[in-house]
């Protein structure tokens, strides 16, 4: 009985369960800020992380070296299969190796023909990866580039061959990229050499699956998938990957770039998104719409005045 | 066991914490691989954070829970404060029980702990997709909190044994010279 009335005093004061209260009902008031107006609390998460993960940077770059080392080590016991294999695939390469230059001097010259200037805005910005996104439920990395390099949200990212994903939120020293393997990313595509559509949508898995696909018959696995630039917030032909039949028969991608080691990031600087200002609106062509009405009243009147 | 002493014992307790909270999300952090896995470790910084509170809750202030919590929100690209909250909510929980497990024997610590975690993951899922966010693969979230309900004995192990964290003996005294 005393005991209980001690622990009242220590621990249930009414004016310490008044601030938990109060603090509780801070959380959650943040909360359902973010899920009404996300943008603004992910920019103020993006200020918080800014300002603590680069002074960690230091302490970071070592522990990463030291364990990828010991990972580098155990794999040293795999590494005469690995050695054989890489002779095989090197013979195959060779001969890739060939057919690629001898298109690659027929492009230039068929370029050189057609007198083709490539788009000078398609230049990039290399970045290295500071931190992972810390939890197997979210797939993005953080770049040690941002708003002071010019970084603009929605830019995509692409390591040596593949496209990695695209930026999601810039703050002053660094962004951050989603992957495309995270389970919100979704990235129109273009599969070649069948020109079908589809949209690239992360599941949390290496290999993400396609969908809306029109029609999945003329797609075998093999398959080259790029960019396809639609809805202009990508632009068009960068690498994505190919296709692959997944375990669960559906088709999936199998990413170019390396997932395992990202380091070195490229960021490309593409157009200037598209940018939306009036959420409450549909999104429509509409001052196009209203112009050409306008110019056809303008000239109805114009035709009716002579 | 006099006052000073008593403060300097919380104080610590409460700086050991902190340091293994912070080194936990730098550990999460590191870029190592970004390839998805199929399979999560434990949620470590949820179980430390029981550990304390279950066995010594005058060392782990609820400001504290609540500034580690928030941060790791932010950090870690969760929903921001909603976890933050529960788990709140569950230290208070466990806080107002600590008394009453102190006496018991650990397999009923483990049985309170994991009905919290348990409520916590499935609230958070909840809340969650009632709210329609958009959620990571159901599966993914029961292996976590499976694997974390997993790791707790050998936390507390840890703890009582790396970190000196003891059950209060019986008859301990407060800051305020009350008994615990």
């Amino acid at each position: 009985m005393a005991r209980e009335r001690q622990q009242e005093y220590t621990y249930a004061t009414p004016i310490r369960r008044l601030l938990v209260g109060v603090a509780l009902l801070c959380l959650i008031l943040i909360f359902l800020v973010w899920r009404i107006d996300s943008p603004r609390v992910e920019r103020f998460r993006l200020m918080v992380i800014d300002r603590f993960v680069p002074s960690f940077e230091w302490a970071m770059a070592p522990v990463t070296g030291v364990i990828k080392l010991a990972s580098d080590f155990q794999s040293y016991q795999q590494l005469a299969d690995q050695n054989r294999d890489l002779r095989r695939e090197l013979q195959q390469m060779k001969a890739w190796r060939e057919a690629a230059l001898q298109l690659e001097q027929e492009n230039a010259k068929l370029l050189d023909l057609n007198n083709v200037r490539l788009d000078p805005k398609l230049t990039y910005i290399t970045g290295v990866v500071l931190a992972d996104s810390g939890s197997p439920f979210r797939q993005s990395v953080l770049l040690n580039v941002g708003e002071r390099d010019g970084i603009i949200d929605g830019w995509p990212v692409m390591d040596g061959i593949g496209l990695v994903g695209r930026i999601a939120g810039v703050a002053e020293n660094t962004s951050r990229v989603l992957l495309l393997s995270d389970s919100s990313s979704r990235i129109p595509v273009l599969i070649q050499p069948s020109g079908q559509r589809a949209v690239l949508a992360g599941d949390n898995s290496l290999n993400p699956p396609l969908e809306f696909l029109e029609d999945p018959d003329l797609v075998r696995p093999g398959d080259r998938v790029v960019s396809s630039g639609d809805g202009g917030v990508f632009p068009a032909d960068l690498l994505v990957g190919q296709v692959a039949l997944g375990s669960d028969r559906r088709l999936r991608v199998r990413l170019s770039a390396d997932y395992e080691r990202l380091e070195f990031l490229r960021v490309l600087r593409s157009r200037q998104r598209e940018e939306i200002v009036d959420p409450g609106d549909i999104v429509a062509p509409e001052s196009r719409s209203v112009a050409t009405t306008d110019d056809a009243a303008a000239s109805a009147t114009d035709g009716q005045n002579e | 066991m006099s006052e000073p002493k008593r403060n300097r014992q919380q104080l610590t307790g409460a700086l050991v914490y902190f340091s293994l909270a912070v080194m936990m999300l730098f550990m999460q952090i590191l870029p190592l691989s970004s390839i998805p896995r199929s399979w999560t470790g434990p949620d470590l910084l949820l179980g430390i954070t029981l550990v304390w509170v279950a066995r010594r809750p005058d060392f782990l202030p609820v400001s504290m829970v609540i500034a580690v919590f928030f941060f790791a929100d932010l950090l870690l690209q969760r929903p921001p404060g909603l976890f933050c909250a529960l788990v709140v909510i569950a230290t208070e929980v466990l806080r107002a029980r600590s008394s009453a497990l102190r006496d018991a024997p650990v397999v009923f610590e483990w049985l309170y702990v994991a009905i919290a975690i348990v409520g916590l993951t499935a609230l958070n899922r909840a809340i969650l997709s009632i709210m329609m966010v958009p959620l990571p693969p159901t599966s993914l979230n029961y292996i976590q909190m499976i694997m974390t309900i997993g790791s707790y004995p050998a936390l507390v192990f840890a703890a009582h044994f790396g970190f000196g964290l003891y059950r209060p003996a019986p008859g301990e005294l407060d800051s305020h010279g009350k008994h615990l």
